[in-house]
């Protein structure tokens, strides 16, 4: 099965681990992911900032786009699921028709359909834990894994309708699957800081570690992500003030996803990951 | 067949018709209605003075139909029927035109209401001269009540009615009976032990001589109607012979499967052979056979071994009891919503988070800790104890959108109570509101502030775990600040629901539920122990959240509504039923299908519908579902509604 994707500019440059993973371990899973040709930046952080209908026109247009290859299209990173799905929702949305027009003309290709965005989480969540779990090649041999969801993955729930967002399963049901034991903990969707990196960077760390430090109370060997942001901050706050056992080392899930399904180290970018994992996992048999 | 001597009366109602349709106007215009020999008004119709006008005039002139047009017929239909029916007139033949909340009520404009008005009555005055006489239908009435639940509202109503001299059959899904209120602690606002003053209600209970009761048991089905119900019991299998067992409890000790404990709220664990409590009535054990390794196939057998009164019955397989009956109480209770549905609250897996029904029972003197407060994960005695209000109650988002009512008062309760127990103790309890409409219930809460409870304005946002300790993030909202609480222990005051057994048993028995699963009463403010279907009474929280007292007064209102109907010597059901033409009938069920009372059966050998008459409730809506016009609801017949909409 081929599905249109859409990777997002993050995903070519810092968080190319994500991206790369994903492509590859899909392959192994059963999919194909085949990338849209001429995308833009979804908006990310204007859209999320603003309610400007102008913002739209970034994700309006790759929607158009979209339409022309699919029902549907698939997602990675979070901010661009929640930009395009959001995005996606609001020209259905009733009462929003003279809007949807005015953005329409503004763009220069048509809209043929309505476009259903997705998340590569749901792909893999349609295609059933069993099916994936009889693909696994190295088990993770019950791996205590925290699965941290973030804020874009699963708010607004009205819009998202992806999980519920104070306890969200999806991740978690993927680690069972590949042999990983998930660790519930309680700040699965708090927030990692976010953007606030930028210019209040202590604020945005307390906000990270308070995260992973939860994770490790619940007994978490590892946190696996969904969000190059979310990845960036949980990893830089531990190095900046962290250090020795306390490190918890932070993955993109597609990266557990690509060892479980059997893909090389060399496949699965952890010379990009800012915490280097190997030797965590080298200790537990996995590389 | 069109009666020709009707008299109209339309009423004032004060200025509520009058002061808005033209009454002297409507007189001179219903006067002119074919079939209408007299036309008055009187400031209030229902007054004796104006029955007596009614009265008079059907005599005067001979009435041979009577239209009232004043309020709706669920208000004075009864009254003015009455009047009709002394004055010699068949009370069948006695309308009502509903001009004040379909009329007056709702239209502004004098003319148009005046206009309104003369249709309404036009309307009925079409109908009472289509009207038959007819005759109330006498129903033979079995005097023996059924009680569904036999928490505090179940025992209360079941007492009522057997001490009034009625036989009642009491049935508890549980092994024993006592309900929720057999868990708690203390009872609010007076702090009385509540095991103390619900044993005494219990033992009257299991051993009063009118009363059948039948434990570990649930109502499987209910056939007839009022007055002649047939109920199907199935008595699970308790694998212990009820009349042999002594109670000694030997079997408790030597049995060695050990299980969570429900009624301890999972904080302690019991054997596999168990009784709830040691006051438990009757005092008999149980066996649970999910848990029982020789009723799951594997070698065992002490209980059996050890029973000096050879009570063990391993080849139980329960039985099926069957009942007649006249009136049945469902008094089904409530349960806790699942904290493990509240994923911010730290879904039901945060240590020394846990609702509030655990926390009575670690307050309980035969609890998990004998009453000394601790909390469940290592034994310490909490030394700051959050309470949090509102964990599902007026939480549309993560919960249900109503109050549940008791929990302001019970959190109250708890917090005095353990500043009792643990005096260097903290405790903070974190609330919306705090609602005290009670005899006592301000007082109360005043005391408990007064002993140091301290009360923070905001909802709970997030609860975790740090470490060893339970964090609370919540709002003070009265300073403007957000606020980070690390305590020892969280109690979350969760949700009133209504028990999921209650619920299923009421959908099979077609009590009508509100959005959330509470029996619906018939009437919110002056039928609040009734329900729509004829003989179920409702007691407890099954009908909506209330405290003991509460529930107990219901359980009496239930049970005298019980015995006023076992008081008389018939009952009478409403003659205005559907009514079968087996010329034009031709068998094909859609009357049948569409019976919300399952009155209307098709008689297969025959091929025509058959109403049973006691038990339908005149909806009509077999007769719109009848593609052949057989099925009519008397003087409701299709050539009557002709006639009331070709006005």
């Amino acid at each position: 099965m081929k599905y249109p994707y859409y990777p997002g500019c993050t995903l070519y440059s810092k968080a190319r681990n994500l991206d790369q993973c994903a492509r590859k371990a899909a392959l192994r899973a059963g999919f194909e992911l085949e990338e849209m040709p001429s995308w833009n930046c979804c908006g990310a952080i204007y859209n999320t900032n603003t309610d400007d209908l102008a913002a739209q026109v970034g994700p309006v247009r790759n929607l158009a786009k979209a339409s022309q290859l699919g029902e549907r299209l698939v997602t990675l990173c979070a901010a661009c699921y929640n930009v395009l799905k959001r995005a996606s929702e609001h020209l259905q949305a009733t009462g929003f028709e003279a809007d949807r027009q005015r953005l329409l003309d503004f763009v220069d290709e048509p809209l043929i359909r309505d476009v259903e965005v997705v998340h590569y989480l749901q792909v893999l969540k349609e295609l059933g834990w069993e099916g994936l779990r009889a693909k696994v090649a190295k088990p993770l041999n019950g791996l205590k894994i925290a699965s941290y969801y973030g804020c874009l993955m699963v708010r607004p729930k009205e819009v998202l309708k992806f999980d519920d967002p104070e306890n969200p399963m999806v991740m978690d049901e993927l680690v069972a699957a590949l042999g990983g034991t998930p660790v519930r903990f309680d700040f699965k969707s708090e927030c990692c800081g976010g953007y606030l990196v930028v210019n209040h960077q202590a604020v945005a760390d307390a906000c990270s570690l308070r995260v992973v430090e939860n994770a490790r109370t619940w007994g978490a060997e590892l946190v696996v992500t969904t969000c190059p942001l979310c990845q960036y901050n949980l990893e830089m706050a531990q190095r900046r003030r962290s250090s020795g056992n306390q490190l918890v080392p932070v993955l993109y899930f597609t990266q557990v996803l690509g060892l479980a399904l059997g893909l090389a180290e060399a496949e699965l970018g952890f010379d990009d990951n800012r915490l280097d994992p190997r030797p965590f996992l080298l200790t537990r048999g996995l590389l | 067949m069109a009666r020709s001597r009707v008299g109209v009366f339309v009423c004032h109602c004060g200025i509520n018709i009058a002061g808005v349709v033209r009454v002297p106007e409507l007189v001179e215009r219903v006067k002119t209605i074919p079939g209408v020999v007299s036309a008055l008004d009187y400031v209030y119709c229902c007054s004796d003075p104006g029955q007596q006008l009614i009265k008079q005039t059907i005599k005067d002139k001979g009435l041979d139909g009577v239209v009232v047009a004043c309020c709706s017929p669920n208000l004075h239909e009864a009254t003015f029927r009455k009047a009709a029916a002394e004055a010699g007139l068949n009370p069948y033949r006695c309308e009502i035109a509903n001009i004040r909340e379909q009329c007056s009520w709702v239209t502004a404009d004098r003319d148009a209401a005046t206009e309104k008005a003369e249709g309404i009555v036009r309307t009925m005055v079409a109908k009472v001269r289509e009207d038959v006489p007819l005759f109330r239908l006498q129903v033979p009435l079995v005097k023996r009540a059924l009680v569904v639940g036999a928490g505090i509202a179940g025992i209360q109503a079941a007492l009522d009615i057997a001490n009034a001299g009625y036989e009642v059959v009491l049935v508890e899904k549980e092994p024993s009976i006592g309900g929720h209120m057999a868990q708690l602690s203390e009872t609010f606002p007076t702090l009385d032990c509540s095991q103390c003053i619900l044993t005494p209600k219990t033992v009257e209970a299991g051993n009063h001589p009118r009363i059948k009761l039948l434990t570990y048991s649930e109502v499987l089905e209910v056939s007839g109607f009022i007055g002649n119900f047939r109920v199907k019991i199935r008595q699970k299998p308790r694998y212990v012979d009820l009349d042999a067992c002594t109670g000694c409890g030997i079997c408790l000790e030597k049995c060695p499967v050990r299980v969570e404990s429900g009624f301890d709220r999972n904080l302690t664990r019991r054997r596999a052979i168990y009784r709830l409590f040691p006051q438990a009535v009757p005092n008999k054990v149980v066996i649970d056979a999910e848990h029982c390794r020789q009723l799951q196939g594997k070698r065992c057998g002490v209980c059996e071994r050890v029973c000096p009164a050879q009570a063990i019955r391993y080849e139980d397989t329960g039985r099926i009891i069957e009942e007649e009956v006249g009136a049945i109480v469902l008094a089904t209770g409530y349960e806790l919503f699942d904290i493990s549905r509240v994923g911010s609250y730290g879904a039901g897996v945060v240590p020394d988070v846990i609702d509030s029904l655990a926390f009575e029972r670690i307050l309980s003197a035969s609890g998990p800790f004998a009453g000394e407060v601790r909390r469940p994960s290592d034994g310490r005695v909490p030394k700051r104890v959050v309470f949090v209000q509102c964990a599902g109650s007026r939480d549309a988002n993560q919960g249900v959108p109503y109050c549940s009512k008791i929990c302001c008062m019970y959190t109250a309760k708890h917090a005095l109570l353990y500043k009792h127990r643990v005096h260097d103790g903290e405790a903070i309890v974190c609330y919306i509101d705090v609602r005290t409409p009670g005899k006592g219930f301000e007082e109360f809460y005043r005391r408990a502030t007064d002993e140091g409870v301290k009360y923070l304005r905001g909802k709970v946002a997030k609860i975790f775990r740090r470490a060893d300790r339970v964090v609370v993030w919540a709002a003070d909202t009265l300073a403007g600040k957000k606020i980070e609480i690390e305590a020892d222990m969280v109690v979350l005051a969760s949700a009133v629901i209504p028990n999921p057994k209650g619920v299923e048993l009421a959908r099979r028995l077609k009590i009508a539920l509100d959005a959330h699963g509470f029996q619906s009463e018939a009437h919110p403010k002056l039928r609040p122990v009734e329900t729509l279907t004829a003989g179920f009474f409702l007691a407890g929280c099954g009908q909506g959240p209330k405290d003991i007292p509460e529930t107990v007064a219901q359980a009496s209102g239930a049970a005298a509504k019980v015995l006023a109907m076992f008081g008389t010597s018939e009952l009478y059901h409403e003659p205005v039923i559907a009514e079968v033409d087996e010329e034009v009938c031709v068998g094909c069920g859609n009357c049948e299908r569409s019976c919300a009372y399952e009155a209307v059966k098709v008689d297969v050998r025959r091929g025509k519908a058959v109403v049973q008459a006691v038990m339908c409730e005149g909806c009509g809506a077999c007769s719109v579902a009848c593609p052949a016009g057989a099925i009519n609801l008397k003087n409701f017949t299709k050539r009557a509604l002709i006639e009331m909409v070709d006005v």
